[in-house]
């Protein structure tokens, strides 16, 4: 046989000692075998087993030759962690599409060392272990997997990560804090940030509102973790300066929270950065707007500090195109890019009589009064005795109230057109203000600032009533006639939202809006100049901090890409979002939210120190632990710092190949029955009720017990075995009896008494269906060897004490006991695959009642399909034991082989009749 | 009187048993008198005729239904216990006095516990509004049936006034049949009285042609049960009280305004839970009174246990009355710290309550209806 002639292959789905016995015998026979194994390791069940039936032999000792043999042997292509997607047929010869899950390591580099799950901070229920145990997110499923590779069990995107605006890896720096790893935690953090005590403090945490735990009980009080883990490190380390290793350079105009997030990353990549600030200080609103009871000026003088060690280099007071400063022109000649991130820091004017008054204050200028103690408008900063009218409903307004009140204020009313629900203000900040004496007028507008000797003496306001919903979705106030008030106050705060102070454009040619905002592609943040970029409230008008952070982001990416000469267009990011639904709640308990500690009310309103206080370490580690883990993955990229083979690859795609085969066996296996159907038994309610799976786990020396018959280090002195359970049921619709429970039971009630001597052991059967080849020897074997067998079926199971009770009737004697026991272990039958439809209709398979594939003929055909060129083997077809399941797979491939055969022979007369 | 134990067998399908014991293996009062429903079954199987007269213990069943929700063959052998009785009624002897008393009882007065038919009314006696009679009126949104127990018995009707003082709280338009309300029939059917149940069945449909109603609510699970599954189709929805309530908090119609700070368990009534799957709208009305703590049995829901008042047990003590399962089950509630133990049930409410008294245990729980809590939280 030359090598160069074309050999049809074959597809065999499923690598269970069925699915691995096939592909040898076809492989062997010469023919390329393709070995599709939806898991990340081949074996199925036979590998979970501890002993094999009738001969007790060590059921991985047996089989993990035949797993090495596949992984192997020259002619078998070992596909693991996939799947088939569907078949197409042509000329006898199938095409098969199968999805290559993405596993996020590399497993060309893997050496399997398991360094990366030393380090991986996500704890789960390890499905080889049938829950008993636990594994990583990176995991190998068992110590003998084959391939010994690890995979990322990633099930998307968490919705804190989605939801947050930079797409912070949430879950990430959770589960480290949630392991004291608090260092890890900021790095992770700075990864995305570079103001994580910031936005610790000031966010809008978009992230705690899609935490999926909210609709369990609470969420997850991110925003606090993160202000932890940045108020954790005691002395900020500043970052090694980057070495300017791209000759171009960026202006960025305007230091607020966008421009230096944007200079922190283009700094990072290696760009020379000059930043423009018009104030006196860099921060934006952070230091201009945010009073320092929320964000100490510290927090935030030592995270620009940070970003200025990295090289990024800060012009204060230096308005661009005013007072002699350079212009907009004079930068787009002297840098190669220029980033616009001016903020929103003109106040809007409420339109009303009396706004020249002595003692109006717009909310801005108030508050950057306030922080930075200088630029001070008409009023002083003292307010003491004075009566303050706040004017709107956000958080300017509340900050500006809280303020007032620090500054002496007698008496602070917030008046707000529309009713609390609608106040874009954070309800916690509004819930603050109110507990510091805060007054609202809720429905109110001023229409009109009363004045004595150009002096404000008043504010007169009309009610409102909520009328339908307008644009933004909030109901539009309207004014109630007839219903005019005055307020008696001396100074008036309007704070009804902010536009851009767009002055510095001179004559500018840059593109504005109609709200007065810069226009701008909105996926790469470019203007109408070429290399001129705008990102941040100038852009979006007043927003969070966390979205100019996130406009930061783009922007720089923007910018590099424009510098690099690359398309502007970015990649799609992103995984799909985990729902709640999906969230693996097996070992949730329900636990309140940790509450921030906050100075009293009434010590907080006379000064700005801040007002909350942090967790302790105590607190937010438990805290941390309350995450639900919703995508398994956190993406804390521990194992990517672990991993010395650099084999890790988190943004890795799935793949789809297609592969021509000219026979295809199905070897897909069983699934356990679900005992929880049957609640009688308590299973899932009492941990020493087991399935007979879990029992070989147990038993199993590589298992979570190390072989031990034990359960939280307890050994049982009762041990009961129920048949039956799942099987000849009815009301479970599983009519047929699962064939092998009455053996593997005997077999294991076998193992319980030789490893707990002493301990009583009891059967519960209805028939014992001992039919096979040294069946019945073996069960006269168990029953000499003392294991009590009593005919009936239990019909439930109870607590007494500390005991189970098992409760049946013994049919022989016709009377009902009650056996104690510490241990209880069901048969759980067999069922078809739970996606058994999926691949039936994918393969054109019948099905036969009992739900499993359908042979061709009962007697005379049983490896056999409708549909030529398909086969089964193993448990897909019935329930049948490791010597019934691999005789058949050998009757599989002797089908595959004889279908391959025949398309070689075809192969061969073409391709010598194309030559004659 | 001999049953053919063939035809038996076969109208019953019990030639797909396969001896498996659950049915007995289950059953709440295998344990304490001779009744062996599988024992049973597989005489009917082997024989050909079958003799049911002197079995006393086939009084002792309580019709749980523990033994069919159990039977892997959806075999029913409660129907069995039923149709053996079916014989023993028909031919008059061997009836416990006491059954045979409220099966009188039943014909001749409308009720099951000798009470006067034109008394049926009285539980309304204090209430501070009208109730309606549907039969005056033709037509009412809610018809409440309130059953013979929750009608007279003295220890029920306070919860029979509960009811009715939230459907009035509510606004709900409700009336009753005053006093030609007559009994159900649940307990007669399950007495074996089979034609007697059938021709109540009968004039309860006639009766219905007289007034228009959206729903039926009743008070007892028994009666809900009958109305629900052996009335054929009535023209109007049956539910237990506890499914209507939940539809009334769901679309806030009922709100609670008091604290109950009592730590509460559950016990499942057997024609709501094992005969109707009702087992989440009970503890979803308790877990919403405010303050109420709540916390199940071991033994709950579908692995519930019988307090022994069901299926003329009410009347009967059966064979055995040194051991009672009432007993163990408010040990039980006991051993959980529960103050109260709640139910959903006159005869669950009764038997428990007995129960508390015999063992002494007054100071430590209490037994009261769902409907008595409700009322102490509006």
């Amino acid at each position: 046989m030359s090598d160069e002639k074309k050999q049809p292959a074959a597809l065999v789905l499923g690598a269970g000692i069925a699915g691995i016995q096939t592909a040898l015998d076809i492989a062997n026979a010469g023919f390329q075998v393709y070995l599709v194994e939806r898991l990340p390791s081949v074996g199925g069940h036979m590998a979970q087993l501890d002993k094999t039936f009738p001969t007790l032999d060590c059921s991985a000792c047996i089989l993990t030759p035949k797993m090495v043999d596949v992984a192997s042997h020259p002619n078998i292509e070992l596909m693991t962690y996939s799947e088939l997607l569907g078949v197409t047929e042509q000329a006898g010869m199938f095409r098969a599409k199968v999805l290559k899950k993405a596993r996020y390591v590399d497993i060309s580099k893997c050496t399997g060392c398991g360094d990366c799950a030393k380090v991986c901070p996500v704890v789960v229920p390890n499905e080889f272990d049938v829950e008993m145990a636990d594994r990583h997110a990176i995991y190998v499923p068992f110590p003998q997997a084959v391939p010994n590779k690890y995979t990322i069990d990633k099930r998307g995107w968490p919705p804190c990560k989605d939801a947050c605006p930079a797409h912070i890896d949430v879950q990430g720096y959770v589960a480290l804090i949630g392991q004291r790893k608090f260092a890890e935690a900021l790095a992770l953090i700075r990864q995305t940030i570079p103001f994580p005590g910031v936005i610790g403090r000031v966010c809008n945490h978009p992230c705690e509102t899609a935490c999926n735990r909210g609709q369990y009980d609470q969420p997850i009080a991110i925003c606090a973790l993160k202000r932890f883990v940045a108020d954790w490190e005691k002395e900020t380390e500043p970052l090694p300066p980057v070495e300017v290793h791209r000759d171009q350079a960026v202006a960025i105009i305007g230091a607020g929270p966008a421009g230096l997030t944007a200079a922190h990353d283009l700094a990072l990549y290696g760009y020379r950065v000059v930043v423009f600030e018009a104030l006196p200080v860099a921060g934006g609103m952070l230091a201009a707007g945010i009073p320092a009871y929320r964000l100490p000026r510290s927090v935030l003088e030592a995270e620009i500090a940070r970003i200025q060690a990295l090289g990024v280099e800060i012009k204060l007071n230096t308005p661009i195109g005013r007072e002699g400063n350079p212009s907009l022109e004079d930068l787009r000649r002297d840098f190669d890019a220029i980033l616009i991130t001016v903020g929103a820091h003109q106040e809007l004017q409420l339109r009303i009589e009396g706004e020249e008054l002595e003692g109006v204050v717009p909310g801005v200028l108030f508050l950057r009064a306030c922080n930075l103690k200088s630029h001070g408008p008409a009023i002083g900063l003292d307010l003491t005795a004075r009566k303050v009218a706040v004017v709107g409903g956000g958080n300017v307004a509340i900050d500006a109230a809280r303020s007032a009140l620090r500054l002496g204020a007698e008496l602070v009313t917030i008046v707000y057109r529309r009713s609390r629900t609608e106040m874009p203000a954070s309800p916690w900040e509004v819930e603050d203000a109110e507990e510091e004496g805060v007054r609202f007028q809720f429905l109110a507008n001023p229409i009109r600032i009363l004045g004595r000797d150009g002096q404000v003496v008043g504010l007169e306001c009309i009610r409102m009533e909520l009328g339908e919903p307008d644009a933004s979705g909030r109901r539009r106030p309207i004014p109630i006639p007839g219903s005019e008030f005055v307020l008696e106050v001396d100074v008036v705060i309007p704070a009804i939202g902010q536009t851009p102070d767009l002055g510095f454009m001179g004559e500018g040619k840059l593109a504005v809006t109609r709200w007065g905002t810069l226009a701008v592609d909105a996926d790469t943040l470019a203007t109408n100049l070429p290399g001129v970029f705008a990102g941040g409230d100038a852009v979006s008008g007043p927003a969070t901090a966390i979205q100019a952070i996130a406009a930061g982001k783009q922007a720089a990416e923007s910018i590099h890409r424009f510098l690099q000469g690359e398309e502007l267009a970015r990649p799609p990011k992103g995984l799909p979002v985990v729902p709640y639904e999906e969230v693996d709640l097996r070992r949730a308990r329900k636990q309140a939210r940790a509450e921030m500690p906050k100075l009293s009310p009434d010590i907080r309103a006379a000064d700005f120190d801040e007002v909350e206080l942090g967790f302790t370490e105590a607190q937010a580690v438990a805290e941390a632990q309350r995450c639900l883990n919703c995508a398994f993955c956190s993406e804390c990229r521990q194992c990517v710092i672990a991993c010395q083979a650099h084999a890790i690859v988190h943004d890795m795609q799935d793949e789809t190949v297609e592969l021509e085969v000219g026979a295809i066996v199905v070897a897909t296996g069983f699934d356990l029955f679900d005992a929880t159907l049957e609640p009688e038994f308590g299973y899932g309610r009492y941990p020493n009720v087991i399935t007979g799976l879990q029992f070989e786990r147990l038993s199993s020396a590589s298992g979570p017990t190390a072989g031990k018959i034990q359960l939280n280090g307890q050994v049982p002195k009762d041990i009961v075995f129920i048949h039956c359970v799942g099987s000849r049921h009815k009301q479970v619709d599983v009519e047929y009896c699962s064939r092998v429970c009455c053996m593997y039971t005997a077999k294991q009630a076998h193992l319980a008494h030789d490893k707990v001597p002493d301990a009583r052991v009891t059967v519960f059967y209805m028939d014992v269906r001992a039919f096979g080849k040294g069946f019945e020897e073996f069960y006269d074997r168990v029953r000499e060897e003392g294991i009590i067998y009593r005919r009936g079926n239990p019909s439930e199971i109870y607590k007494r004490g500390d005991k189970l009770i098992v409760r049946a009737e013994d049919t022989l004697l016709g009377q009902t006991v009650e056996v104690p026991a510490d241990l209880v272990v069901l048969a759980t039958g067999v069922r078809p695959r739970d996606d058994a439809d999926r691949l039936a209709e994918m393969l054109g398979l019948e099905r036969s009642e009992d739900g499993f594939f359908a042979e061709l003929h009962p007697e005379l055909r049983p490896v056999d399909t409708r549909r030529r060129g398909v086969f089964l083997a193993g448990t897909c077809q019935s329930p049948k034991d490791i010597p019934d399941a691999v005789a058949q797979a050998k009757a599989a491939a002797a089908g595959a082989i004889v279908t391959l055969s025949q398309l070689r022979r075809q192969m061969d007369e073409m391709e010598d009749g194309g030559e004659a | 009187m001999k049953v053919n134990a063939r035809e038996f067998a076969r109208e019953y399908t019990l030639l797909e048993c396969i001896q498996c014991g659950r049915c007995t293996g289950g059953c709440p009062v295998s344990m304490k008198t001779a009744l062996n429903i599988r024992g049973l079954i597989y005489q009917l199987l082997i024989e050909d005729t079958f003799s049911p007269a002197s079995l006393d213990e086939l009084w002792d069943c309580t019709n749980c239904l523990t033994c069919t929700i159990r039977c892997p063959k959806d075999i029913r052998p409660a129907d069995v216990i039923i149709g053996l009785r079916g014989f023993i009624v028909g031919e008059g002897k061997g009836v416990p006095p006491r059954i045979r008393d409220a099966l009188m009882s039943a014909f001749t007065r409308g009720n099951t516990l000798g009470f006067a038919t034109e008394d049926r009314d009285s539980w309304t006696e204090g209430l501070p509004f009208e109730v309606k009679n549907i039969l005056d009126e033709g037509q009412a949104d809610l018809l409440y049936y309130v059953g013979c127990t929750p009608a007279y018995d003295p220890r029920v009707q306070p919860v029979t006034r509960a009811l009715a003082t939230v459907f009035y709280e509510a606004g709900i338009d409700f009336g009753t049949l005053g006093v030609d309300e007559v009994c159900c029939g649940n307990e007669i059917r399950r007495i074996g009285e089979a034609e007697g149940f059938a021709s109540m069945v009968e004039e309860f449909r006639e009766v219905c042609k007289e007034f228009q109603a959206g729903r039926m609510v009743t008070v007892s699970p028994h009666c809900f049960n009958a109305f629900k599954n052996e009335y054929g189709e009535l023209p109007f929805p049956v539910q237990h009280y506890t499914q209507f309530l939940t539809e009334l908090i769901d679309t806030g119609k009922l709100t609670f305004r008091r604290e109950v700070r009592k730590k509460v368990t559950y016990h499942d009534p057997c024609f709501l839970g094992k005969h109707n799957q009702v087992y989440d709208e009970p503890r979803y009305i308790l877990q919403r009174l405010p303050g109420l703590e709540f916390e199940d049995l071991d033994r709950s829901r579908e692995r519930s246990v019988c307090c022994e008042g069901g299926g003329g047990r009410m009347w009967a003590e059966g064979t055995n009355v040194e051991v009672r399962l009432a007993h163990q089950r408010v040990r039980d509630a006991v051993d959980l710290g529960a103050e109260v133990l709640a139910v959903a049930c006159p005869f669950c409410l009764l038997t428990l309550e007995d129960a508390v008294k015999i063992l002494g245990l007054d100071d430590k729980i209490q037994v009261m209806d769902i409907m008595e809590l409700v009322i102490q939280a509006l």
